[in-house]
């Protein structure tokens, strides 16, 4: 039964793709659209019978790949990411029914969306070395193209395919060496097997696969320092791709890390989890400091999702700090909390991703700077990002608060440990998560601040109107699911619960409990999110109450020095680049903010100044320090490697006879 | 490997196959290169011959009626026509000259004995001792391929190559099946139209036949 729809949402996904290929213009977009949104459909039923029955789904045929076969096992661990690839690619089909430009309705791009969106649903069913290479590199391919849908019209969008092209090759090489070295010591290529195998085999094997592994699926996931294509794909990428990049591909990331470190090797030694902690924090510090500072609303998100990502590592890592340290219950709850905030973090991420596409569509700009006043201009769009955006900053009553108060509850209960690792660890972490919340809340407030309030800043911003109802609708969805599980967790947590300990086999009693409320068993730490959604919803009612009691008949208070609304125009509003300002100068020895002021003064007289420009620019210090030295240097090497092959025939020709002596000699 | 007549006739004919090679390195007259080239196709046709005879196939003996021919005659008479023109009959300044390339030929000779003992070995007998000669006439050929710079010269390179490979295709496995060597042959009979394709053209482009005036096609 299960199997049979797994089948059904590949063959209804390749339909999709055949139908963007040859369906004329008109209809293409709708029905490839609608076709995929079915296949989701599908895939995401699939995902919900495997989540709460348990017995796996498998697919298996001796076709399609050469030599191996491909085979597909979906359990708990892949079906809760497989729901949520299908989850963000339904409302991303529903988002693009009414968005338009960005070339998304070419030929190529209506067929390769649909891959894409079936490739995010099959890597974690992919239950074999080969199969998971052959849909990881196939997500890979077809997420490029998407990036590069309109790099005819915008140069920059050509230099973020680029970079993304190198990176996620970079990534599938780790990848591939990581998985090949498991599969070629445990003598079998499916999962199942290398997971059997793999305690019998030597240490560096098992340290070298999955540091490699983590490499590879660390570039996916944006990890730092390998996440600078991050945002600049992102960004560039057209609206619904960029969501499903954000919120379903990055996800694949961190199942990659977890699927191997806790599933094939079944766990290991401490320091692999400090560094997955280590990078995690970093992660969330560089894309938390990134995102309070960028201007730009996408690139924002992008470095938003770069610290989510850092948070989940977090999690993971301290999961299996804990678990190899010998606290199974906590380990569980670490897990629990870091899956958790994938399945939020996609839901909020993928919302906003909508959002400011449409905000993007609405006014042909993502720079924070030109926005403002569109709240009243498109309500429902600027209400959205205002609910993503809370979840952004978790705060409560929305998702984002319920998974980073676990992971927070996680670690601290890890704190009064005797084991030193732990006793460092675990405070810098619950450090790391206080300050990247502190400045998610920053970002929020100047994401929905800036662009949102006030007067619009540029004559498109203030001509904007409301995006087609398909597009809030595909958003709306998300941000529903966001209030839905801020409110009431316990709708995904049993799921979450059962897909941790289906990977790491835990024996350990269910580390949650209660219904509305959720409790750490046998620790201290409580949680009501739904007491606490109404005891706000009370305390805001009660505020706005008695102000509206107390302000009755009283003078009407407005600025001192306003001079009356009339006269304030765009000009003297408060600006992203100033809200950010404070945060750069905080923290100027980490960003490193290039400052360029150019005065030209009067032939006449040097007191007097004619004009001044001043540039400030906050570029990425990893990009900078370690990519464009790098680059360099490889272009450098490049350009001498050039002049061995000159041309001349005879050269190449003696290049032939010295490999063939070369050859001869080794062998004879 | 003098005991019967079958092995002096097989190592006669082989060894006249790396004399001829030798030679067409020797030889600055590229007309004369050919003539030395069609004979050791003759040879090579030869060594078939008495393989095939010695072991009473007669696939092997139409395979080498088609080398004789192919090799002995056809693919001579070719190159001949091409040079024929008269610019390209000597190889006016090789990238080697002509004493360096014999001691180079001397060395690669060297080297194909030391690296093919394993197979000589592993095929055994008198067959198997005679394998080294096939490598060292790929080597020289290769090396005529490196060293000259008229298209025809590289033709002969070419046809060098090809003899050592099929002279060690006949020794090993007693002779490759007919079809394929059909084939082999074919594809280096249409290598040779290309390259006189190309020779003309260059001839036409620059008004010269040096294969280094392509040079100037790099970016």
């Amino acid at each position: 039964m299960t199997s049979g729809l797994l089948v059904a949402t590949t063959v209804l996904g390749l339909a999709a793709s055949v139908v963007g290929a040859i369906a004329p213009e008109k209809t293409r977009t709708p029905l490839s659209s609608w076709l995929t949104i079915v296949a989701c459909g599908f895939g995401f039923v699939v995902a919900v019978m495997v989540l709460k029955s348990g017995h796996v789904a498998v697919v298996h045929t001796d076709q399609l790949l050469p030599l191996s076969g491909f085979s597909l096992t979906l359990d708990r661990f892949g079906a809760l990411f497989m729901a949520i690839s299908a989850a963000i690619g339904a409302c991303a089909m529903v988002f693009r029914l009414g968005y338009d430009g960005h070339g998304l309705s070419s030929r190529t791009a209506s067929s390769v969306l649909p891959l894409f969106v079936i490739t995010l649903l099959l890597v974690p069913a992919a239950s074999s070395v080969t199969t998971f290479l052959f849909l990881w590199e196939l997500m890979a391919i077809t997420s490029l193209l998407l990036v590069l849908v309109d790099q005819r019209h915008r140069p920059e969008v050509a230099e973020a395919g680029q970079w993304y092209a190198v990176m996620t090759q970079f990534g599938a090489a780790a990848l591939l060496v990581g998985l090949v070295l498991l599969a070629t010591h445990s003598g079998s290529q499916s999962f199942s097997a290398i997971a059997a195998e793999s305690a019998h085999l030597p240490a560096w094997v098992r340290s070298s696969a999955f540091v490699l592994v983590l490499v590879g699926f660390g570039s996916k996931a944006g990890m730092v320092p390998l996440h600078v294509w991050l945002p600049r794909a992102h960004p560039e990428a057209p609206g619904p791709v960029s969501a499903l990049m954000s919120a379903a591909m990055v996800n694949l990331g961190v199942y990659g890390i977890v699927r191997v470190g806790d599933g094939l090797l079944g766990g290991g030694p401490a320091w692999w989890w400090l560094l997955v902690m280590v990078l995690g924090a970093l992660s969330a510090l560089f894309g938390s400091l990134h995102s309070a500072t960028s201007t730009d609303l996408k690139r924002l998100l992008a470095y938003s999702t770069t610290d989510n990502v850092g948070l989940m590592l977090l999690g993971v890592g301290a999961s299996g700090l804990f678990a190899s340290t010998g606290h199974a219950a906590l380990a569980l709850v670490a897990l629990v909390a870091a899956l958790l905030h994938v399945v939020f973090h996609a839901v909020f991420k993928g919302s906003l991703f909508l959002t400011a596409s449409s905000l993007q569509q609405a006014t042909g700009t993502r720079d924070l700077d030109q926005l403002g006043g569109l709240l009243r201009r498109m309500p429902v769009t600027g209400s959205l990002l205002l609910v993503g955006g809370m979840a952004l900053a978790a705060l409560p009553p929305l998702c984002g608060f319920v998974s980073e108060w676990l992971l927070l509850q996680a670690m601290l209960h890890g704190l009064p440990s005797s084991n030193p690792s732990l006793a460092i660890a675990m405070p810098v972490g619950v450090g790391v998560l206080a300050l990247t919340g502190g400045l998610a809340a920053l970002t929020f407030v100047k994401a929905a601040g800036i662009g949102l309030l006030g007067q619009p800043r540029t004559e498109p911003a203030a001509r904007a109107s409301e995006v087609p109802r398909s597009m809030w609708l595909g958003s709306g969805i998300l941000a529903t699911l966001c209030l839905l599980f801020g409110v009431a967790p316990f709708l995904v947590i049993p799921a979450v619960v059962d897909a941790a300990r289906n990977i790491t086999g835990s024996r350990s009693t269910h580390p949650l409990t209660g219904g509305w409320q959720i409790g750490l068993s046998g620790m201290h730490g409580m949680l009501a999110p739904g007491l606490l959604a109404l005891g706000l919803a009370m305390a805001i009612l009660l505020v706005a109450g008695a102000r509206r009691a107390l302000q009755r008949g009283a003078v009407r208070r407005t600025e001192a020095w306003g001079s009356g609304r009339e006269l304030q125009t765009a000009r003297m509003e408060y600006t992203a680049t100033a809200f950010g300002e404070p945060v750069t100068r905080v923290f100027e020895d980490v960003l490193r903010p290039s400052h360029d002021l150019e005065v030209s003064h009067f032939a006449e007289s040097r007191y007097y100044v004619e004009a001044a420009t001043f540039h400030t620019g906050l570029d990425d210090a990893f990009e900078r320090h370690g990519y464009r030295p790098a680059a360099s240097g490889l272009r450098w090497w490049g350009t001498l490697a050039r002049r061995v092959p000159n041309g001349s025939v005879h050269r190449y020709l003696a290049f032939g006879l010295v490999a063939l002596i070369v050859v001869l000699v080794v062998v004879g | 490997m003098s005991g019967s007549p079958f092995s002096s006739v097989l190592t006669l004919a082989v060894g006249a196959v790396l004399v001829c090679a030798v030679t067409a390195v020797w030889l600055s007259s590229v007309r004369s290169s050919v003539r030395v080239v069609a004979v050791q196709g003759v040879a090579l046709g030869l060594v078939a011959l008495i393989l095939g005879v010695h072991q009473r196939d007669a696939g092997l003996i139409a395979t080498a009626v088609v080398v004789l021919l192919i090799k002995g005659v056809v693919m001579p008479f070719l190159l001949t026509r091409a040079s024929a023109g008269g610019v390209l009959a000597r190889e006016s300044r090789p990238l080697v000259n002509v004493p360096a390339s014999l001691v180079a030929s001397a060395v690669l000779i060297v080297l194909a004995f030391v690296s093919a003992r394993g197979v000589a070995h592993f095929v055994g007998n008198t067959t198997g001792a005679l394998v080294p000669v096939g490598v060292a006439t790929l080597l020289i050929g290769f090396f005529v391929l490196v060293a000259r710079r008229r298209p025809l010269s590289q033709m002969v390179g070419l046809l060098l190559v090809d003899n050592g490979i099929a002279l060690v295709a006949f020794l090993c496995t007693a002779g490759v099946p007919f079809l394929i060597e059909l084939g082999v042959s074919l594809d280096i009979l249409l290598g040779v139209v290309v390259l006189m394709v190309l020779a003309q053209r260059l001839r036409i482009e620059f008004g010269d036949l040096d294969l280094d005036e392509l040079q100037e096609l790099h970016d």
